[in-house]
């Protein structure tokens, strides 16, 4: 307290404002950087049509951050994001005429669809009290399906006029329309963030007790912040289908990865109360400078994804590395460790009683007795949800198909498909538990896979150690992730994401474009023989959720993860390595993922680019299904289990259907939605 | 912060340095541009090395300075790669577009800067983009035809789609649709979700089964997955003679399994990767297409006369027509091979429609490895 005293009068009175700034002044400068090195390089001077197509090509990637800034500012987490935008490009590309009213009704339109998909969300986030996380989820399959019904396949047509307004000339040779919609934008935001209500989004997202207590209205505000940003996606969807002049029903899905980059590059913390639209805006132009820093450098198309994972990590280091940060203070701690060691003085040197605390004797007799099940009441109720919404979709598959719950075979199918998410919840789990998230699982399954199977190529000798070597890699790279997280202080979104691409990008280098190997039979028969019954993948996912559930609820590491979810500080203080057990959560999250990757080949027979891509969004939400706070320090593998076995029973049930795409997206999401909905938060 | 800067600013530099020296070298050579979407797939991956080996060919190697950069899937980052290829001097720009209505407006742009812009596999629907495919409804509809002659009209199917929501896939299952709508013998009794995927193929493929078993399956229309099917089956116990008839994709794999059983000179088949006279039809959206509008492109830039659609024809290859190459050279393929030694191509899911008669210069070795054959 009384050294932030000192350094606050030792310095000029502008430091603390510039130091809340931070995020965004360096985030300017690296866009800066960047811009006068593209160009530098580019041939001619910077033109006009070169200022328009820069202003435009990234104006919806910053309408899509700055509503997603919104919602993280309240300290939560919006999945919705791309496929809001890509209704709202469906909408208008179906059914937009080319009357002025038309044009001027449907841009209304599209800002009313956002604020609605919002309102929906917000909704269920601030009056039900659930994990934004989930209900922007289900919010994305059903806006999702909704798209597709409206528009099944890319067409449709938006007004010439539209484009033009929109991403046209504001001032013929002089300014650019989207520079004029963006600076709207940051209008919008600055009247709202020096509003009451603007104060509210960050008093809420910074400690909603205490806002509360301080008079503010939570849950409204956090409603109306959901509502605004929705406001900005419809915005994002305008713009985007000025800018395509036609409409696509997957246009936004791919960006909500890089929505959530530009948010972070623009200096807003994950987690809430910090942070602001306009370093999103400026996210949002580094992100999209890569593309042209990548074609000047010619950077080859399979290291494009580690440039770019470099570039991302330098970036946000950039932002964070000075005296107070992390590798500063582990320095620092080293030192001094060194120093002390060299005087005899460590904490071990010094004499000492071994702790013997007074316990107060128990009272004579038997206590009252308490039943399990009012001891396991809390722990139960966030458990129980996930295994009800499972019994109901077994019940629906039997009325439905009429032979499933007397049939081995379809449990056997279930627990085999079930293996795979059950393995990466443990993993994605933990990490969650500690309050990150690792989003290097697609290519860390992707590049484990393809390794092990190039090296094996089908010989059981070869995986008698492969195998084994690649779970170590998976392991060891997850360390890294770790490592990065802990000494750099980078934000896991960040570090892993990084990961991500490197991997990718090694496993492209790795087979050349084209994966050769191929499992070995004992890899095979490991997820498609028969052992004892079922397959012996069944045996081994008996095995790993026992291990699962000692590791994460008896043992001292499993306690840490808990402790560190909880706080990070409280954690430190009470003698807990904060920095040892986030490395080793994110190398056991290396470690699963690899595994996966392992069993995906043995299940295929071989590895291919791409087989972890679909187990990223589907691990997060089993984890979060099951009850697990996406903020950390509460959840229990169980539960996470009884996810598992309710989304993949549902795919199953859905798969065996002939429904369309889009119904079956809406149906997946519905029942999301109400599964969890026991899950709300009870008010503290 | 100031290093970064630095570091930045001294990568830049020799970005620069090596930039200019392959150009000062041919001053004459086309600057070609290459716009891939995602790039972490087996068919993208195979298509970019073909491109490569066209462009490395003795014919275009003088004549063409091509560069690849990779776009991800995301449309609006697509858009703008293009727009900086087009500002880095760009002659013609060969993309593999991520929407085929997204880019309209971009590609509009380019054309108005007399930018040739030549798409290939998918398509471009703004008219002054040149485009490469094959027709997608006849992709659809002619193994659908096989299949209703193969089941001689009757039975239980089960469709495997692609990517829900793309142009391909849905003219594609529209057009199978249609012609299985004429026979009301048959029944389509579950329909999945494959996203164009082996891996994912087989997930969809086991879900299915847990409620529909393979004794009410009679048939099957994928767009990718029949080299899994087969693979499946023989897990089940099905014997070799008894495997259901699969209308669908052009992998390696699955075309070494319509081979007849027995077949001679097979080197290193295993497991389910081996010829099991499987009663197939085996269609493909060819990775040469990629090439092929390469070539295109410098063609329109030598001032030729190209179609603004080169319709690719559809390669069909049938259990009559199966046929395994030895080495898989240009010649060899042009004398009607269409199958490669699982020796060569560990991968069953390698897309094995590479031959062309348009493109001499690409042959086995230009989809492995990027090496033209001459």
């Amino acid at each position: 307290m009384s050294t932030i005293a000192v350094a606050a009068r030792g310095r000029a009175p502008w430091r603390p404002r510039l130091g809340r700034h931070r995020g965004l002044i360096v985030a300017c400068i690296v866009f800066l950087v960047l811009f006068f090195a593209v160009d530098l390089i580019t041939p001619g001077a910077f033109s006009y049509f070169e200022l328009h197509f820069m202003s435009a090509g990234g104006a919806t990637l910053a309408l899509a951050a700055m509503g997603q800034t919104i919602v993280i500012l309240t300290g939560g987490f919006d999945l919705s994001t791309g496929a809001v935008i890509s209704l709202v490009n469906v909408v208008l590309a179906t059914s937009m005429g080319t009357s002025a009213f038309s044009q001027v009704a449907f841009f209304w339109a599209a800002i009313l669809i956002g604020a609605l998909a919002g309102a929906f969300n917000g909704f269920f986030v601030a009056f039900v009290r659930m994990q934004s996380i989930v209900v922007t989820l289900a919010t994305m399959f059903i806006v999702q399906g909704l798209t597709l019904l409206v528009l099944e396949k890319p067409g449709g047509t938006i007004a010439p006029g539209f484009t033009a307004f929109f991403s046209g000339d504001a001032i013929p040779h002089l300014l650019p329309a989207p520079v004029v919609v963006l600076v709207v934008a940051a209008v919008v935001w600055l009247l709202v963030k020096n509003s009451r209500f603007g104060v509210g989004i960050y008093a809420v997202g910074s400690d909603e007790e205490a806002a509360f207590a301080a008079g503010i209205r939570a849950r409204v505000v956090k409603f109306w912040a959901y509502v605004l940003s929705g406001i900005f996606y419809g915005a994002a969807g305008a713009f985007i289908s000025a800018q395509t002049g036609s409409g696509d029903p997957l246009v936004g899905q791919p960006m909500l990865l890089e929505v959530f980059v530009a948010v972070v590059l623009g200096g807003t913390l994950l987690g809430g109360g910090r942070g602001g639209c306009i370093g999103s805006i400026v996210g949002s132009y580094i992100l999209m400078i890569i593309v042209n820093i990548l074609l000047v450098l010619n950077v080859s198309a399979y290291f494009s994804s580690v440039a770019e994972g470099a570039i991302l990590l330098l970036a946000v280091l950039a932002a964070s590395l000075n005296r107070r940060s992390p590798i500063a203070f582990y320095i620092r701690l080293a030192r001094d460790k060194l120093a002390a060691r060299a005087r005899g003085a460590l904490a071990s040197a010094h004499p000492s009683h071994g702790a013997a605390p007074q316990l107060p004797t128990p009272p004579a007799g038997k206590p009252a007795a308490v039943s399990w099940f009012a001891r396991h009441r809390e722990g139960l109720g966030m458990i129980v949800p996930a295994y009800v919404g499972f019994v109901i979709v077994l019940l629906a598959s039997q009325a439905v198909f009429g032979n499933t719950l007397t049939n081995p075979g379809y449990f056997d199918s279930l627990l085999v498909l079930s293996s795979f998410l059950a393995i990466l919840a443990l993993g994605q789990g933990a990490a969650i538990l500690t309050g990150g998230l690792d989003l290097s699982v697609p290519w860390m399954i992707g590049f484990i896979g393809i390794l092990t199977a190039g090296l094996i190529r089908g010989s059981d000798a070869v995986a008698l150690w492969a195998v084994p070597l690649g779970l170590v890699l998976g392991a060891a790279l997850g360390a890294v992730n770790g490592l990065g997280i802990v000494l750099l202080g980078l934000p896991p979104i960040v570090m892993t994401l990084a990961m991500n691409g490197i991997l990718q990008g090694a496993a492209l280098l790795y087979c050349n474009g084209t994966p050769s190997g191929f499992a070995s039979s004992a890899q095979r028969w490991f997820m498609t023989g028969h052992f004892a019954g079922p397959r012996p993948v069944v045996w081994f996912l008996a095995a790993f959720v026992i291990f699962s559930v000692v590791l994460l609820n008896r043992t001292v590491f499993g306690r840490r993860i808990y402790a560190v979810g909880n706080s990070p500080l409280v954690a430190r203080l009470s003698a807990v390595g904060v920095g040892g057990t986030l490395i080793g959560v994110y190398a056991l999250s290396g470690f699963c993922s690899a595994l996966v990757g392992v069993l995906l080949s043995g299940f295929s027979g071989q590895a291919s680019l791409g087989m972890g891509d679909d187990y990223l969004l589907p691990s997060i939400a089993v984890v979060v299904v099951g009850g697990t706070l996406i903020t950390g320090g509460r959840g229990h593998y169980i539960g996470m289990l009884g996810g598992v076995l309710l989304l993949t029973a549902l795919s199953t049930l859905l798969e065996g259907t002939t429904l369309p795409s889009a119904t079956r997206d809406i149906i997946f999401g519905l029942v999301l939605l109400g599964a969890v909905l026991a899950l709300r938060e009870k008010r503290a | 912060m100031r290093w970064i800067s630095t570091a930045f600013v001294a990568a830049m530099g020799l970005g620069l340095f090596a930039a200019q020296h392959p150009a000062e070298a041919a001053q004459q050579k086309y600057k070609i541009f290459l716009s891939m979407s995602y790039i972490g797939n087996d068919w993208q991956a195979e298509a970019a090395n073909m491109v490569k080996a066209m462009a490395a060919s003795k014919d275009y190697r003088d004549k063409v300075d091509l560069k690849v950069q990779v776009a991800g899937p995301n449309a609006t980052r697509q858009i703008q790669q293009i727009n900086a290829m087009v500002q880095q001097g760009a002659q013609a720009i060969v993309v593999y577009p991520i929407s085929p209505t997204a880019l309209n407006e971009v590609v509009r742009n380019a054309c108005a800067r007399h930018v040739v812009i030549i798409a290939y596999d998918a398509e471009i629907t703004e008219p002054c983009a040149y485009n490469v495919h094959i027709d997608q409804l006849e992709a659809g509809r002619v193994p659908a035809e096989w299949l209703v002659k193969k089941l001689d009209g009757k039975g239980n199917i089960v469709v495997i789609t692609g990517v829900p929501g793309t142009s391909v896939d849905t003219q594609r299952t529209a057009a199978a649709k249609a012609v299985f709508a004429k026979y009301p013998g048959i029944h389509i009794i579950s329909e999945g979700v494959g996203m164009w995927s082996q891996a994912v193929a087989r997930t969809v493929l086991t879900k299915i089964l847990t409620t529909h078993p393979w004794n009410e399956i009679s048939g099957f229309w994928v767009q990718v997955g029949c080299y899994t099917i087969a693979s499946m089956e023989k897990e089940a116990g099905i014997p070799d003679n008894q495997l259901k008839p699969c209308a669908g994709e052009g992998s390696n794999g699955h075309r070494i399994q319509m081979l007849a059983i027995g077949a001679p000179g097979v080197e290193g088949a295993h497991g389910t990767y081996r010829p099991m006279g499987e009663p197939s039809i085996s269609y493909a959206s060819p990775p040469y297409s990629g090439a092929l509008a390469l070539k295109l492109a410098v063609d329109v830039l030598e001032g030729q006369q190209v179609p603004k659609f080169t319709k690719l024809p559809l390669p069909i290859v049938t259990n009559e027509t199966v046929k395994l190459c030895k080495e898989g050279t240009w010649q060899e393929m042009e004398q009607g091979c269409n199958v490669f030694q699982p020796a060569i191509i560990s991968n069953p899911g390698w897309f094995a429609s590479i031959y062309s008669a348009e493109t001499p210069e690409t042959g086995l070795q230009a989809a492995l490895n990027g090496k033209p054959e001459r």
